[in-house]
């Protein structure tokens, strides 16, 4: 019995030293220890399409050397650093990519070279940031930052006035006023870089004749939904793309309200006493889309009042909403929108009408396709002008959606907070903020993030969170949309755009205390673009954003 | 046979049966003298009066918005003319809400549905749940093992429980939203039911009738079930109040009726956001909500009382 109680006893200090020796990380570069993890020397590596036919942008990515990173590409691509800054195609060790098998852990545990390296996340809780003393820039101003998340925008203001949070993402636009008003509050508006707009798929009667889609788009009094629906800094869309994107409202404005017309054009369309049909969403609140339901039911009631169409709404679970529109399985009529992640066209007309998109709006339009891929391959504003002009009034003749508003949104902070703002992008910088004596920052957002491992997540609120911890070659500026160098100290490019050039910045230092080299580089976006590579897993496989932004993927899989 | 047992000879001084008062007078009267129940029935006969009225109550459409209609903003505070508010401005005696409907028209057109919502679910439980208690009681053995078992598994789930469940595989929708209530309430009746059915039948009346070769379906439905019917009254007048609570939880979390509809749990889910900046727009459906519910309580109490014999002496 004696010796029983020693053997436990002894086990249970060699635990303790153990533990002891993991956790007292505070005297090493490593603010993360992966058991078994090794670095590996660099090589150089080079993955090469074998030719252009597959679909995609990209020719070619090599790591040159240790701190040279080269793409070539199949076409010239004048917006490939506003893309390639995006946090989808941020880097992460080589070494726990393969580790990892890029699924699994590191889905809530990602490792990567920011002001912040995940510390915890509490499923359904909360988010815990530490600081990352190695960082190589400025380092984060406080040294812990907590995520948290509400769906309902009374619960965010009520904490951010109790004072339990220091910041929340959409107050709702009633509350607007009266965050303004309270002088322990700031508001940050944010600027309206994104759309709202009633999709429609062209595979499903009656929505496969052009005339029934043109009738709704005149059928419907946008002009009512923005000034009943909407808070101050919004506006009626005349364009798919805001206005504030280079090219982006050039060509014809949309429909104007017009019932009479739009009446006479679904009776010669064949139905001139209207048609039954569904209107989908979903019931999360973004900045294009601030109230929901309500912007839903008017569109039900305008669609009665006006063309006497039956609406019938169906609310569907965010998910499987987004699912269902993608993959072209919504047969009515859809409230969706789109945030600019890039200030860029391609962002707004390629990601939904060019030759990659998705299935959301059926088949797709030659005409819009073509004049996009045109477009995309001119390297200055001036040349690419004329064929935005054509693809927006091609996207106006065949209406595949109609686009609805800009929506304006905010955020809301103590009035304390330093260095509180607002990104057109969706993507605060929390690394920047502070409140002075304070060392947590609580920042309380419309959602959980789906999974930390971003270059297969489209959600905005699972972005955010990446933002803090992984970083791309190149970024953006903090509140705004300018792209800087990130990782890489500086780039270049040959003269057709078709070779792009990055040298990295020297000594910056993984969260695990890893040095950034050109292969992790290589491998964090290969792994994306090859369809075949058996790190092609993530947390869907979907890799949305590698498709919509470079095209096809490599060795992608027949239909 | 059901005449004897279902009224009670009243008898003078000397004795001598007089005349035959049925059990319902003799309930309505116990009923008059309980305060409670009367509130519980004038609250009642208010809220079917407007949900069968509806329709010439409402000063408004409850379905369309106003914009562009009359000069209101979405959400807007009541404005009663009565009250000081200026007649330039259109009289929205409970406000406006979100999408700039007349509340007040809403919740009237709201009355009906959930009225509607209670007495249809427990209707339908009722009948499923009476056949099924009945047929386990009267026949007993393996058959009333299956059916109770099967009641149980039922009552082990929390009743909003199972009704969310049920929604979700069925989808959302006020149809599946009732059938989800319907089905949930289900046991509670088929218990009842067979707790009265196990008592009667062993009673002379019914092996006599046994002994004169009535049939099964004869014995059960005309000499059992209407004997065993007094709690069953009860306990549907308690379960409307439940389903019209559980329905309103139901279209609350968006599962039950959809928008347009003025349910009054999605009226109030629709503006949950809005609680401190326009309070009007949750307060009254809640209210509204509170209202009914009470009432069906008091009233289930009420019958209970009432209908109880032991209690008799009380009246």
């Amino acid at each position: 019995m004696k010796r029983n109680l020693f053997a436990v006893l002894s086990v249970f200090v060699l635990a303790s030293l153990m533990l002891a020796a993991c956790g007292g990380g505070g005297a090493q570069p490593a603010a993360i220890t992966i058991e078994g993890l090794k670095e590996k020397d660099f090589a150089p590596v080079k993955y090469e399409a074998p030719n252009c036919d597959y679909g995609g942008e990209f020719k070619s990515m090599e790591a040159v050397d240790e701190s040279t990173v080269r793409f070539t590409l199949c076409v010239p691509d004048p917006a490939f650093p506003s893309k390639i800054a995006f946090s989808a195609f941020a880097v992460q060790p080589k070494e726990y990519l393969e580790f990892t098998g890029a699924t699994g852990a590191i889905l809530e545990q990602p490792i990567g070279t920011g002001p912040y390296y995940v510390a915890q996340w509490e499923r359904g809780n909360q988010l815990i940031f530490k600081r990352f003393d190695a960082y190589w820039g400025e380092k984060a101003k406080t040294p812990t930052l907590v995520f948290r998340w509400g769906s309902e925008s009374a619960q965010r203001l009520l904490e951010l006035q109790s004072g339990t949070v220091d910041g929340i993402d959409n107050p709702a636009p009633d509350d607007f006023a009266v965050i303004e008003a309270d002088p322990n509050l700031q508001l940050k508006p944010r600027p309206a870089l994104n759309i709202f707009y009633i999709g429609m798929n062209n595979t499903y009667p009656p929505f496969d004749n052009e005339k029934v889609r043109q009738a709704i788009a005149m059928g419907i009094d946008r002009q009512r939904i923005v000034d009943n629906f909407y808070p101050a800094g919004s506006e009626v869309a005349s364009h798919f793309t805001p206005c504030a994107i280079p090219n982006g409202c050039v060509g014809e404005s949309w429909y104007e309200f017009n019932p009479e017309a739009a009446r006479a054009l679904l009776a010669e369309a064949g139905f001139p006493d209207g048609f039954k049909t569904k209107l989908y969403y979903r019931d999360v609140v973004r900045g294009y889309l601030p109230q929901v339901s309500n912007v839903a039911q008017d569109i039900q009631a305008q669609l009665k009042a006006n063309l006497n169409i039956d609406a019938e709404i169906e609310v569907q679970e965010s998910g499987t909403f987004l699912d269902n529109a993608d993959s072209g399985k919504l047969d009515g009529l859809h409230l969706l929108g789109w945030g600019a992640d890039y200030p860029d066209q391609t962002n707004f007309l390629d990601y939904h009408f060019g030759a990659g998109a998705s299935k959301q709006f059926g088949e797709k339009f030659p005409d819009i396709v073509e004049n996009l891929a045109k477009a995309a391959q001119l390297a200055s504003d001036e040349e690419r002008r004329p064929y935005y002009e054509a693809a927006n009034n091609a996207i106006k003749q065949h209406v595949p959606m109609i686009p609805v508003a800009h929506g304006g949104s905010g955020t809301a902070f103590k009035a304390a907070v330093e260095g509180a703002h607002a990104s057109p992008l969706g993507n605060e910088n929390f690394a920047v903020m502070s409140i002075p004596g304070q060392d947590t920052f609580v920042w309380m957002q419309n959602a959980e993030p789906i999974s930390l491992f971003c270059a297969d997540e489209t959600d905005g609120e699972s972005l955010r969170a990446c933002e803090q911890v992984t970083q791309s070659l190149l970024g953006y500026q903090v509140a705004g949309t300018a792209v800087e160098p990130v990782l890489a100290e500086s780039y270049e490019a040959n003269a057709d755009l078709t070779v792009w050039t990055f040298k990295l910045r020297p000594n910056v230092k993984f969260h695990n205390g890893f040095t950034l080299d050109a292969a992790d580089v290589v491998e964090s976006l290969v792994l994306q673009w090859d369809a075949a590579h058996p790190l092609h897993k993530g947390n869907t496989g979907a890799f949305s954003y590698w498709s919509g932004l470079f095209g096809a993927f490599l060795n992608a899989p027949a239909e | 046979m059901t005449q004897e047992t279902s009224s009670v000879a009243v008898l003078d001084a000397e004795g001598i049966s007089l005349k035959s008062v049925s059990l319902w007078n003799i309930t309505l009267r116990r009923l008059r003298r309980r305060k409670s129940a009367l509130i519980g029935l004038t609250i009642l006969a208010i809220l079917t009066f407007i949900a069968l009225t509806a329709q010439w109550l409402a000063p408004y459409d409850p379905y369309t918005p106003l914009i562009g209609i009359e000069d209101v903003k979405a959400r807007e505070a009541p404005c009663i003319h009565a009250l000081g508010c200026p007649p330039s401005k259109p009289q929205h005696i409970l406000g406006v809400d979100g999408n700039v409907r007349d509340q007040f028209s809403r919740l009237l057109y709201g009355a009906r549905l959930s009225l509607m919502i209670g007495f249809s679910t427990v209707t339908f439980a009722i009948i499923i749940g009476t056949v099924l208690g009945a047929l386990g009681g009267y026949l007993g053995g393996w058959i009333d093992n299956v059916i109770m078992r099967l009641m149980d598994v039922l009552l082990a789930f929390p009743s909003l429980l199972l009704a969310i469940a049920i929604v979700t595989v069925l989808g959302p929708g006020l149809i599946n939203a009732l059938l989800a209530i319907g089905i949930v309430s289900i046991p509670a009746y088929a218990r009842v039911v067979r707790a009265s059915v196990l008592s009667v039948r062993e009673m002379d009346y019914v092996s006599a009738s046994r002994a004169l070769g009535g049939s099964m379906t004869q014995i059960l439905f005309r000499r059992i079930l209407p004997n065993a019917l007094t709690p069953l009254i009860v306990q549907g007048t308690l379960g409307i109040a439940t389903a019209i609570l559980d329905a309103a939880a139901l279209s609350f979390l968006g599962l039950g009726a959809q928008p347009p509809t003025p349910e009054w749990g999605s009226m109030l889910g629709a503006e949950r956001n809005q609680v401190f900046t326009a309070p009007h727009l949750v307060f009254f459906p809640g209210i509204a909500i509170a209202l009914t519910v009470l009432a069906f309580n008091l009233l289930g109490d009420g019958l209970r009382d009432a209908l109880d014999p032991r209690l008799a002496h009380v009246s």
